[in-house]
């Protein structure tokens, strides 16, 4: 433990930018949740209606807590917010720990420290202890902000306890992770899947009779019932947890070597499979992880979405302030909400699809484009690789999110059909896509040093327009400059075929227009 | 000489500047088939420059620029396809395994010995299957190196390829280099290794600051520098400061120690057999003389 200490101020010293966010970000989120919550349902009335309306809607339940927490406006909530602040607090702690122990380990500068009077479980106790009191931060900020904003002080104190112990839970898990993996990215994945076990547990359990929300940490928290039931036995599971698996931790690391893990790093092929022979086959194999995420992860918020729009109705009824949101206003409100909800899937499509085209640019800078440019790959096929998975990687995560809001409102009203129809509305959006897509190509071809900045600020310029045009009465040309405003917004517009094939081609048009600038550029400035 | 037309890179008067910088500056470059050719130079003077220009990745302001019958830039694909490079900073992709690249990097080419990919694995004790961000700076630069000499290539750009190996790789290198030359491929071989460019090297071009200084073989750039001369002679040795071409004259106890211009030998010979030579040594001058004499004194480094 020799260093321990000295240790800690330094981990801390280096965590000085990153962590401030960490802990503003979780703050943040609970204020705004309980202001919100506040302003929504704040009277005894518009609490019942929510009961009613969310208290027997499954997928809510499976996204948000158990409904026992709906009986009273700060178990609200709890109830809103509580998961996915223990995610992030839970991401956090990961996060913390992983980088100061095991990547540190990984890039050799934890044996630099070790060679100095540092004692074998020093990094490990340092990486623990900055972890724990992040955690507990985070809990004295998260009971700021809910007294702070109006809820009472007890429930508060357990609601802020029960982050805190669910980032404690992590930080001891990936403790133990750290001792078992030898590479960082083992440590993480292994740790995440963990917290998305966690957090499907509780989904199961909240949703069912209760008892696997037990299994998860997220759960432990949540069944403290803060503002509702006022208990506090729940924590000693996360707590006697922690204390168990850094045991577990301490005695793995006086078992292993510096460097090494107890499962050693899985090995690759010897030989490349057969289809791994050109630009395009190596653009896939590197993106195929990231394309997977995506399209998961906007199938669920499709469902999530999708799940709602059965409800929306009885909402905007008993809130009608919500309806002011929706581009429809309060009739044919559900296919306002689905338009609104698929051009928000459509956005995140294109952020995926710039990230993939940008992915060219980050190999050319990396060095790695070089090797492969050497040899008889010409700089289209290169190019065209990464624009091949930004493209048809931004049609597949629309068509997931896509269907993915057709089964979960197709679920709430008994219509398979609503699967292919919201396939089709999602579609609509893509050559809006492509076109973001392409000015991501056009800036990588012409003004390389720029394409990141270039591509995120049309990125952010179509979710302001898209978003906020209304509310901040921005001008008329504005929002015509953003490709969205062009696509129909079908279900709730006529669906328009001549726009999207202009779309289409303009889109083409600049895709080719920053390969051009490829070709007559140097390669790696 | 042979003519430019025959020659398997011919570069004139190349120059390329990157805003004010100006990396390479009339370099001139010529390298003939069949033969490993040695690019000197110090870090920083337009090596890597060269090779990318090369290889079409670099479009040059100004010069004529050919290689294997092509223009690097016009005709990079095709030229591609007869040609191997390995880079000095080897980055690969963290999640691929090395045996992936060296096929995948084959096969862009335009197909790879198996063969002797496996051989070259054995040669260079590489474990295939490990994952790159697993591999250290030297195994990652092995990749490149198998990858390229495992290819049916008629031209090795090879840009300090052994930076990171260690004696016995190095060697195991010098060895597939041979067989390469035997083979009558042609090699561009950078490299700050001297004893290396020695051991390999038919002709060789030192470049500072974008230009190029000497080219020749080694015994046409030893003619241009001095020999060390250690002498004792019956008679007493005197005069000798005044001989053209003889520098840092020392005497001890009866011996005469002292550098001459290569050009000079022969005249500072005849001056000292009439004074009857009891023991004499001459060092001829090594690559690296040669090399600290065009960058030591004007670098100071």
């Amino acid at each position: 433990m020799t260093g321990a200490v000295g240790l800690a101020r330094f981990m801390l010293r280096r965590e000085r930018f990153a962590l401030p966010w960490w802990l503003l970000g979780v703050t943040v989120l609970v204020l705004i949740q309980s202001t919100q919550s506040q302003n929504l349902y704040g009277t005894p009335e518009g609490l019942a209606n929510l009961r009613r309306t969310v208290g027997g809607n499954t997928a809510v339940i499976a996204m948000s807590g158990p409904p026992e927490l709906l009986t009273s406006i700060g178990g609200e909530v709890v109830f809103e917010i509580f998961a996915f602040a223990a995610i992030v607090v839970a991401l956090m702690s990961m996060f913390l720990v992983g980088r100061h122990t095991r990547t540190d380990e990984e890039t050799g500068r934890a044996e630099l420290l070790r060679s100095a009077r540092v004692g074998r479980h020093a990094p490990l106790a340092a990486a623990v202890a900055v972890a724990a009191l992040a955690d507990v931060i985070v809990g004295v900020l998260v009971l700021a902000a809910a007294a702070g904003t109006g809820l009472p002080a007890a429930g508060s104190v357990l609601f802020g306890a029960g982050i805190a112990t669910v980032g404690l839970t992590f930080t001891a898990l990936t403790a133990v992770a750290a001792q078992v993996f030898e590479s960082p990215r083992a440590v993480y994945g292994s740790v995440a899947s963990v917290l998305g076990a966690a957090y499907a547990l509780r989904a199961a359990g909240d949703t069912g009779d209760g008892a696997l929300s037990w299994a998860s940490p997220i759960g432990w928290g949540q069944r403290t019932f803060p503002y509702t039931g006022d208990r506090w036995w729940p924590l000693l599971l996360p707590v006697a947890a922690a204390v168990l698996l850094l045991a577990g931790a301490v005695a793995l690391q006086q078992r292993r070597d510096f460097g090494a893990g107890l499962v050693p790093p899985r090995l690759g092929r010897a030989t490349a499979g057969r289809s791994l022979r050109n630009a395009y086959a190596l653009a896939w194999r590197l993106q195929r992880g990231a394309l997977t995420g995506w399209v998961v992860g906007l199938a669920l918020l499709g469902v999530a979405y999708g799940s709602i729009g059965d409800s929306i109705q009885s909402y905007v009824r008993d809130n009608p302030a919500v309806a002011e949101f929706l581009p429809g206003g309060a009739s044919d409100i559900v296919d306002a909400y689905l338009a609104l909800t698929v051009g928000m899937c459509a956005l995140l499509a294109a952020a995926y699809g710039v990230t993939a085209a940008l992915r060219a640019r980050a190999e050319e800078t990396s060095g790695r484009a070089e090797p492969v440019l050497a040899t008889a790959t010409s700089r289209l096929a290169w190019l065209g690789g990464h624009l091949s998975v930004a493209l048809a990687g931004s049609a597949l995560v629309l068509l997931a999110a896509g269907a993915g809001t057709g089964a979960g409102y197709g679920l709430t009203v008994d219509d398979a059909g609503q699967v292919p129809r919201l396939i089709g509305v999602a579609l609509y959006q893509l050559p809006a896509v492509w076109s973001v897509v392409a000015v991501a190509a056009l800036a990588i071809g012409w003004w390389p040093r720029w394409s990141a900045v270039l591509a995120w600020v049309v990125v952010g310029y179509c979710a302001v327009v898209a978003l906020f045009a209304d509310s901040f009465d921005l001008p008329a040309w504005s929002r015509r400059a953003s490709p969205f405003a062009h696509t129909p917004q079908v279900p709730l517009d006529h669906p328009a075929v001549l726009p999207v094939l202009i779309l289409t081609g303009i889109a083409a048009a600049v895709v080719g227009a920053g390969w051009a600038g490829l070709r007559h550029r140097d390669i790696g400035c | 000489m042979t003519v430019p037309g025959d020659a398997t890179i011919s570069i004139t008067s190349l120059t390329k500047s990157f805003g004010a910088t100006r990396a390479l500056d009339g370099l001139d470059l010529m390298v003939r088939p069949g033969e490993v050719h040695a690019f000197l130079g110090p870090n920083g003077s337009g090596k890597t420059t060269t090779i990318r220009v090369l290889l079409g990745l670099l479009r040059p302001d100004s010069g004529q620029v050919r290689m294997l019958g092509g223009d690097p830039w016009r005709d990079a694909v095709a030229l591609h396809a007869r040609l191997a490079y390995v880079p000095g900073d080897v980055t690969l992709w963290p999640n691929i395994s090395g045996g992936e690249v060296i096929d995948l990097l084959g096969r862009m080419r335009g197909g790879l010995d198996r063969r002797r990919r496996d051989e070259l694995l054995d040669r260079f004790d590489l474990d295939p299957r490990k994952k790159a961000r697993a591999y250290s700076k030297g195994n990652r630069q092995k990749v490149a190196l198998i990858a390229a000499l495992a290819s049916d290539v008629e031209l090795l750009l090879l840009d300090e390829p052994t930076a990171g190996l260690d004696p016995l790789m190095e060697s195991a290198f010098q060895q597939c280099i041979r067989e390469v030359k035997r083979q009558g491929r042609t090699v561009l071989l950078s490299s700050h290794i001297l004893a290396e460019v020695e051991a390999l090297c038919d002709r060789v071009s030192i470049i500072r600051l974008g230009r190029t200084v000497e080219s020749g073989t080694l015994a046409e750039l030893r003619h241009l520098t001095r020999t060390s001369i250690t002498v004792e002679t019956v008679r007493p040795l005197t005069g000798l400061d005044a001989l053209p071409g003889v520098h840092d004259v020392v005497m001890e106890n009866g011996h005469a120690r002292f550098d001459v211009d290569t050009a000079q030998l022969d005249t500072v010979v005849r001056r000292l057999a009439p004074l009857g030579v009891r023991s004499l040594t001459s060092t001829p001058p090594t690559l690296e003389e040669l090399f600290l004499r065009h960058y030591g004194e004007r670098n100071g480094s």
